[in-house]
């Protein structure tokens, strides 16, 4: 049968209205049934009477309202002074400081991660400075107590140039250059330049054919950028290579003839022996350093004056073969003190016309005392 | 009676067909829960798992139970409005 035979009015209108009726109990039934299934899953799961409570719990729970306390009761600062361990150093921390100190001990972070790799790295090369270590440890975070703080500041004021500690740190770094500097030329290209102080000849010719080389006023440094940098003229390249290599050296900078050693090397022991006065003359340091500073980081600007230092130890004490105390650089001045023709001879002579003049009035006394 | 039982099923295909029965049903529980009957039952429910015992209830237990009281507390205006629901969409189809 259609539903369009179904009559709406007349004799069969209470059929149709009894039709809607049983429509509609059947939709309530639904419900009911629906209704009766949930109540039944939450009493089989035993959620159904978690909303019931008693007066005695309630009261137990009641809401606390009063100064002090927070809504539970309790004292709300009691967790204020809450000391942690720190996994790493084992040390117990104010929970409020845990996580300043934690990036510093786990060396996460910018500073941190220099922080401690410095300290990983003086770890590893003084075996000897247990003590010193934890002296650093205390340098490097103020963590532990407000006094530590205060003797952190006066420490950092007493912190020089000279303290044990970087003189440390910086013996390591050159201890390195000296035995592997004729292996790798380039591993000195950190970002702005190359100390052409420290390289034998062989690396400063084949830095020479690659690179552009003049070496800046202010850094004393080489420049690393090609041959074609638009920073420095054909004109300085030319005057860099004639000044270090020789003036037989090759004009054009891309040129591969190599220049023999010995041609360009033959100092005699007077000009030797000024020349490392130059180089000796402490007073030039700190402006030096504090120049190139801007740009190179902190081993790279201290390498040349730790290197001084230990030369001029090496004269003041009458020279002689007393250049393992300097690290490599030491030793290097030793050899070209010697006579033998390395780039030290060179390189020193370039010393010489760049240095400024301050240096000067030192030289003579410096000398006397060599004498 | 096989007539009468023959629109009967005929209409209950059209209501599910069309999906008028999913959303009368929808509506129906909207309006229940809203009017509290939902809650009413829940309490009358308690009465019966009380009495029954947590663990001796069983679903036929509550629809026995259930059913009349929660067809005796339907509000009348919810009747109502369903009613005419479902005599419109009947005498939309009956038309067609």
């Amino acid at each position: 049968m259609k539903m369009e035979d179904m009559p709406l009015s007349g004799p069969d209108n209470t059929k149709l209205e009894a039709l809607v009726h049983d429509i509609y109990s059947e939709l309530v039934e639904d419900a009911c049934l629906g209704l009766c299934f949930e109540v039944h899953r939450a009493v089989k799961q035993g959620y159904f009477f978690l909303d019931e409570t008693d007066q005695e719990s309630m009261k137990e729970f009641e809401i606390v309202d009063q100064p002090g306390v927070d809504i539970f009761g309790q004292v709300y600062n009691q967790w204020k002074n809450k000391e942690c361990e720190c996994p790493n150093c084992k040390r117990l921390i104010a929970a409020s400081r845990f996580a300043p100190h934690l990036e510093k001990c786990l060396g996460m972070g910018r500073n941190s991660s220099r922080i401690a790799n410095r300290r990983l790295a003086s770890n590893n090369n003084m075996s000897k400075s247990e003590s010193d270590q934890e002296d650093n440890d205390d340098l490097n975070d103020n963590d532990w107590s407000y006094g530590a703080e205060k003797k952190a500041k006066k420490r950092k004021s007493d912190k020089n140039q000279n303290s044990p500690r970087r003189s440390k740190s910086l013996k390591h770094k050159n201890g390195e250059l000296g035995s592997s500097i004729s292996s790798e030329p380039y591993k000195y290209n950190y970002s702005t330049g190359i100390n052409y102080e420290t390289l034998g000849p062989d690396e400063v010719r084949s830095l020479l054919t690659t690179q552009c080389g003049v070496i800046s006023e202010h850094t004393k440094k080489m420049c690393t950028r090609s041959q074609r940098c638009p920073q420095h003229t054909d004109e300085q390249r030319r005057a860099v290579r004639v000044f270090l290599l020789g003036p037989s050296a090759p004009l054009l900078p891309d040129a591969d003839a190599v220049v023999e050693n010995d041609s360009f090397d033959i100092p005699d022991g007077q000009t030797l022996m000024s020349r490392l006065q130059w180089e000796d003359s402490p007073d030039i340091s700190p402006t030096d350093s504090a120049s190139s500073k801007a740009s190179t980081n902190h081993t790279d600007s201290r390498k040349p004056k730790k290197k001084k230092r230990a030369s001029l130890g090496l004269n003041s004490g009458g020279g002689g073969g007393a250049g393992g105390g300097g690290g490599g650089v030491g030793l290097g001045v030793g050899g070209s003190l010697t006579g033998s023709s390395s780039s030290q001879s060179n390189i020193s002579l370039s010393t010489k016309k760049k240095r400024p003049k301050v240096s000067a009035p030192t030289m003579p006394s410096i000398y006397d005392d060599l004498n | 009676m096989s007539k009468e039982s023959q629109m009967r099923a005929a209409i209950n295909q059209k209501l599910i067909e069309m999906g008028e029965r999913e959303r009368l049903k929808e509506l129906l529980r909207a309006k229940l829960v809203e009017c509290g009957w939902k809650d009413q039952l829940k309490a009358h429910c308690k009465d019966v798992i009380r009495e029954k015992g947590l663990e001796h209830v069983t679903v036929e237990d509550l629809v026995t139970e259930v059913t009349p009281k929660g067809r005796a507390l339907v509000p009348d205006s919810v009747k109502k409005e369903l009613l005419q629901r479902i005599r419109a969409f009947l005498a939309q189809h009956a038309t067609l």
